[in-house]
Order: structure tokens, then sequence, then C-alpha cells
């Protein structure tokens, strides 16, 4: 019989998390993830000329400030900054009521935005 | 006694002066003393309350009297009182050898007094002393009053004559009487024994015969007597009424000459009733009641002695103040000896002290008198303004003046003058016309020549002139909306529109406009003074949404814009947005400009706001169409991912 070399063990265990790890995390840096396939939102652009973007799904991540308004039956609307390399403050996002997820002052979640005339709506989002 | 009269004096100097303006106090309210034992009266203290508001004194120039020990002196009307006060002061003293005039008076007074009189000289003194009436007459400060005096006692010795006469009459007319009583009895006698001795015979002879003779004459007779019995009656009342009219007449005179204060004939003449009359009645009978009050006494009778009393007193208190007059003026006092030379001038004009007193000191007292005069004269027309400068100039004369309360009443008198004129102006403005006139006229009484009534006056005046072309150009600035060029001339436009209630109301609803757009452009300058720009300029723009026509606010925003570059540009995109229905696009806006500007209440607000009108309404707006759609050239590209 045969005998299975040590060594095998000693190196291939190790690999074997490596690329485990390697497969999990590497999507998540690489901006990927459930939205990886939209387009990252311009706030810039939104600021400057917000009908050039209507119509359109983005992919935004961001984090809550404030809720700024609720209305029952209708949703509400959250002030959330934009996570990016240069600050480029506040924006107003609405949540539909339909949504049942609850947010506080700090979460951070990435999320489809879809530009309803000069409206953010968040159709979609994933806390991270 | 010389104390009270200075005390009673004490009034007299400023009033003298033309301050009083008063009804003369009550009768028998004597001076107000106090001051005894000090010739400072109270004139000098109270000389400020005289100049304006003068209620008593001794000296009532009004009606020319004066009170003396609570009675009153005639001296005639007041501008006779002051001419002749003037034309003493100004007058050279009288010449003439005083002690010799004085020593004549005296030898008349010592030839009639009772320790000179006797039997055997009786008539001899009364001569002599009439004689003396001439000499002393000859002087010229006699003032003739000695002749007065020779002319009634010469009267009265030829009344004493016509009562001798009368006398003689009325003892032959007894004689006569007692004569023909007894020739009527006489007849009676015959005419009953006759009657006897025919009643006799008849009884006899039985014949008829006359039955009486002789009562025709005797009816005569007795008609005679009865006739003889009337004239002796009315002898008789003559006799009385010679006497009586004597007697009056020289106490007529004497209480004459005291009212006069002429002191020195008062005595001569009482002295001359005395001898004249025998002494045969002491009492007063004519001016009694004015002698009377003289001393407040009840039941008092007047006499010889009262009067004689009365006029040494007054004689010794002249003497006494014309002493106190150079005591003052050596100490510099003048304005003192001034009031004191007036009161003894008033009380004993005609004494010697007083006449005699020299002329280049009456001359000072003129000069201060002449000034006097004039400060009263400025304080009568109320010359506020001039009563100042004579005031220092009657302290230069007079150290002693009491400057102090005289200034302290002109200058409360301006500011109550002053006050008054505020009312008015006050009342013009709100346009009540009435109380405006009413504090007018009180500002001009206190102070006719306030400079700041003629201000006021030519105010009113140019206000008539310019009201017609007022009321027109404040409609047109109304009309075009000018507030700030209405502000500007507020003062002038509410004298021309006090009376029309319906512009004032919209003139003050514009200063009140301009007042509040002020008051924030001042808030908003020192907002950024402090380094604080962004909530000046959230001042600015509140306020700018009514008022954007203001040039003051367009200055104050074009000076503060540079400091806020981004956030006024921020706000200004917002402001766009949510006029042109994009509310979530306006609300990403304002959320930008609070990131600039936290504390901003602007920011705060109109975030909150668009915050639940978005959530109202998102989902309209989902399904709504696009409000301004931009132009093919500015959509851009794609973003990549």
């Amino acid at each position: 019989m045969s005998k299975i070399n040590p060594l095998f063990f000693a190196l291939g265990i190790p690999v074997v998390v490596i690329v485990i790890l390697v497969a999990i995390v590497v999507p998540r840096m690489g901006g990927g993830g459930r939205f990886a396939d939209l387009t990252p939102f311009s706030v810039e652009t939104y600021r400057r000329d917000w009908a050039t973007l209507q119509g359109n799904s983005y992919r935004l991540e961001c984090q809550v400030e404030q809720q700024l308004a609720f209305v029952e039956g209708r949703g509400r609307v959250l002030a959330v900054k934009p996570i990016s390399k240069d600050p480029v403050g506040r924006i107003p996002v609405f949540i539909p009521a339909g949504s049942a997820d609850s947010f506080e002052v700090g979460q951070r979640f990435k999320c489809k935005l879809r530009v309803t005339r000069d409206l953010l709506v968040v159709e979609a989002l994933e806390r991270f | 006694m010389r104390h009270l009269i200075f005390s009673c004096f004490g009034w007299c100097a400023l009033t003298v002066l033309g301050f009083a303006q008063a009804p003369p106090p009550a009768p028998g309210q004597g001076g107000t003393g106090g001051t005894a034992g000090n010739y400072q009266s109270t004139t000098a203290e109270g000389g400020a309350d005289r100049l304006f508001n003068v209620n008593s004194d001794s000296v009532d120039l009004e009606n020319g009297t004066m009170q003396w020990k609570g009675a009153t002196m005639n001296l005639g009307n007041s501008r006779s009182v002051r001419a002749r006060f003037e034309r003493y002061l100004a007058a050279p003293t009288d010449n003439g050898d005083m002690k010799r005039y004085i020593a004549i008076l005296d030898q008349i007074q010592l030839l009639l007094s009772p320790q000179s009189l006797n039997k055997e000289n009786y008539i001899r003194n009364q001569k002599e002393a009439f004689n003396l009436l001439f000499k002393a007459a000859e002087f010229e400060f006699d003032g003739n009053g000695c002749l007065t005096i020779a002319n009634q006692v010469a009267k009265a010795w030829r009344m004493n004559t016509e009562y001798q006469n009368i006398e003689v009459s009325l003892n032959q007319f007894e004689a006569l009487r007692k004569t023909q009583q007894s020739v009527i009895i006489n007849r009676a006698d015959i005419m009953e024994a006759a009657n006897d001795a025919r009643t006799a015979t008849a009884g006899k002879a039985g014949a008829l015969t006359k039955g009486s003779s002789g009562s025709t004459e005797l009816g005569y007779l007795a008609k005679d007597e009865a006739r003889t019995q009337a004239q002796m009656l009315a002898q008789g009342t003559r006799l009385t009424a010679v006497g009586i009219k004597a007697k009056l007449e020289f106490q007529s005179q004497m209480v004459a000459f005291l009212m006069a204060r002429h002191y020195r004939h008062a005595l001569i003449n009482s002295a001359f009733y005395r001898v004249v009359f025998n002494a045969s009645n002491q009492e007063v009978v004519v001016g009694a009641k004015e002698v009377k009050e003289f001393f407040p006494v009840s039941d008092f009778v007047p006499t010889l002695e009262s009067i004689d009393l009365l006029s040494r007193e007054a004689i010794k208190d002249v003497g006494k103040g014309m002493q106190t007059v150079d005591d003052l003026l050596k100490q510099e006092e003048l304005y003192g000896a001034f009031e004191r030379l007036q009161e003894t001038f008033f009380l004993g004009e005609f004494e010697p002290p007083v006449m005699l007193y020299p002329q280049e000191k009456k001359r000072q007292m003129l000069t201060l008198w002449k000034d006097l005069r004039e400060l009263q004269r400025l304080g009568d027309e109320r010359d506020l303004a001039s009563v100042e400068a004579y005031v220092n100039k009657v302290r230069g004369q007079a150290r002693d003046f009491p400057s102090a309360p005289v200034l302290s009443k002109v200058n409360n008198a301006m500011n109550a003058s002053n006050m008054s004129l505020l009312s008015a102006k006050a009342a013009a403005l709100a346009g009540d016309t009435a109380k405006a006139e009413t504090a007018l006229e009180r500002a001009t009484k206190i102070w006719p020549q306030n400079p700041g009534v003629k201000e006021f006056a030519n105010q009113v005046v140019s206000r008539q002139d310019t009201l017609a072309q007022k009321i027109p150009e404040f409609d047109r600035l109304m009309a075009e909306a000018k507030w700030r060029e209405i502000f500007n001339k507020k003062l002038e436009y509410a004298l021309a529109l006090a009376q029309d209630k319906e512009r004032s109301e919209k003139l003050r609803k514009v200063v009140q406009r301009v007042g509040e757009l002020d008051a924030n452009i001042q808030k908003a300058s020192m907002l950024a003074a402090q380094n604080n720009p962004y909530l000046a300029w959230d001042v600015i723009v509140e306020i700018y949404k009514t008022e954007s026509d203001d040039l003051v606010l367009a200055k104050t925003r074009s000076d503060i814009a540079p400091l806020v570059a981004g956030y006024a540009q921020l706000i200004g995109r917002a402001e766009k947005l949510e006029k042109e229905g994009a509310e979530a696009a306006a609300l990403a806006a304002w959320l930008s400009a609070q990131d600039l500007n936290p504390a901003s209440p602007t920011c705060g607000a109109a975030v909150k706001r668009l915050a639940r009108a978005v959530a109202e309404s998102a989902v309209i707006r989902s399904e709504g169409a696009v409000p301004t759609p931009p132009a093919a050239d500015d959509i851009p590209a794609p973003p990549t991912k």
C-alpha cells in the first residue's frame, strides 16, 4: 500500500485555503458583488445635470447620514453620503415603501439606483 | 422796632424794580419777619422768585402803596413811585445848612414842650415858635411844610378869637334877656295890681268898666325875650362848631403829615396842637382809623402821643437805614446797599439823611438801578437768552447780587419751553393740531423768543408751501414702489401728510418696512464682519425675496457675494430647480449648501420642506414627464464602468 507523502498535506491545505479566500474577497475588492454589472453613480453629473441620467440604473455604495422624511405608504427620503475616494457631500435617495429594510444612521449599503426624473430611487440594496 | 421795620421792607427792593405783579397783601398782614437782627432781608435770597413769580410784597407798585407796621401808606401810582426814586438817584443833592434847619425844628419843639412852657411864657413861646416856622420854611428841603403849619396855627388863633367874640355876644345876649325878663315881670305885676283895684271898685259901684289894660305890650315883651333866647341858642351852637372845626382841621393836618411821611412836621404840628388847644382834648378823632392800624391792639385809643411815637420811630429807622446803606457800601455790597436805600427812601424820603445822601454814591446806585430795571424788563418780556448776559453784567457791579437762583430759574424756564416745543412737534407729526397748538402756546408763553419756536413756525409755513407738491410726489413714489426714497424724506412727508390720515398710514408702513429692511441689512453686515458670511448670505437671500429693488440691499449683497460664491451658487441653483419642479435635484443642491453651512436655518428649512415634498410625490413623479429636458448637446456620454 502506497503511503501519502506528508509534504502533500503540509503544502496542499494552505493552498486550498488561499484559493477559497481569493475566490471570496477578490470579487468584492474589485467592485463586484450583487450589482457589479451596474455603472457606478456619478454624483457630480447628477448635480450638474440630472436630466442626462434619468431613466438609467446605477450602482451606489453609501452610508446613511440622516432620514429626511418618511411618509407612510409612500416611502422615505434618506440623506446618504457616497463612499468614494474624494468626498462629494450628501445626496437624497428615496426608499419606496415596499422595502422591509431598516435604516440606521451610519449603516453602509450597496444599492441599485434608478434615476426617475430627478429622483434617485433605491430599487435594491445590500448591506456590507 | 428797627428790625421789624427792616423786615417789613425786606420785600421792597426788587418789587420797586417792577417785579411785583400781584395784588397787595391783605390788610393787617405785616412784614414776614425772620430777619430780625440781620439787615440782609430775605429779599436778596428770594430775588429770583420775585423775578418771575411775585405773589406778595410790602410795596404794591400797581396800587402805589407801602405797608409799614401792618398799615398801608399811599406812595402814589407805580410809575410815579419809580420816577420819584429814579429822580432822587439822578438829582443833585440838596444844598443848604441841614444842621441849622434841624436845629430850628428842634428849637420849635423845645419852645412848645411841656418842660419849657409855664404861665409866664405860654403866649410868648407860642409866638416865638410861630415865627421860627417861617425861618424853617425858607429852607428848600422843608418843602414849605412849616408854612402850612404856620397857616394852620394862625387859623386856629383866628378861630380862638372868633370863639371869644361869640362868648362875648353870648354874655351880652344873656344880659339883654335878663333885662327883658325883669321888664316883663314888672309889667305883669302892674297889670295884676290894676286888675285887683278894678275888681274892688266894680263891686261897690256896680257900673261897667274896662276889664284889663297893658296885655298887648306884655305880649310883645315876651316875644322879644323868646327871640333873645333863640339868638343865644344859635350863638352857643356856633361856639361849639367853631371849637370842633378848629380841632379837626388841626388833627387832619397832623395825620396828613404822618401819612405823607413828613415826620418832623407831624411832630411840630402835634406840639402846636397841644398848646393852641391847651390840652383840652388829646384824643385823635380825624385819622384815628389810620393811626390805629399802626397799633394792632384792641380798644386802642389814638392820641397825640401815638402820632409822636410813630413819627419818632420812623425818623430813627430812617437814620439807622442810611447808616446801614453806608456800611454795606463800604463792604462793597452794592446790591444790599441799594436795597436798603430803596427801603429807607420810601420810608423817609423827606428825612434829611436821605435827602443829603452824597450824589456820587447815588450815581453808583442809579447805574445799578438802570441795569436792574433792564434785567426786570427782560424778565417781564421773558427774553431768557438775554437775562443771563444781564445777570453777569449786574454781578460785575454788585458782587452780592443773587445771580445763581435767577440763572437757575432761567434754565428751568428754557427747559420747560423746549419740552413743550418737543411736545408740539410730536403732536404735529401725529396730526393732532389742537394739542400741537396748545403745546406751542405754552412754549411761547414761557419763552416767547425761543429760537426753536421760530424754527418750528418756519417748518409749519414751509409745510404749507410744500404741501401741494409733496403729496403728488409721495403718490408717485408709492406707485413706483420706491420705498427707500420715501424713507429718506420721511420727516418732510410726515409734516406734509400730517392731516392726511390715509397717506400717513401708508407712510408709516413704508417707514416700518424700510426700517426692518435696514435692520436686516445691518444684521447681515455684522455677520459678515464676524467671519460668518454664509449666515449673512442667508439673511440677504431672505430679505431679497421681497426687497429686490432696494439699492442698499443690492450693494450689501454684492459686497457679501464674493465671500460665499459657491454657497450662493448652490442656493441659486436650488431655488431655480425648485421653480422648475425638480424638487429632488433642488433637495440635493440644498443638502450641498447645508454641508457648507450646517447652521443655516434657511437650508434646514428648505431641506425639511423639500424632503417632505419629495417623499409625498415620489410615486407620482416617477410616472411624470421630465420638466425641463436638457438640450441634446448637453447630454453627457454615459459614464463608463
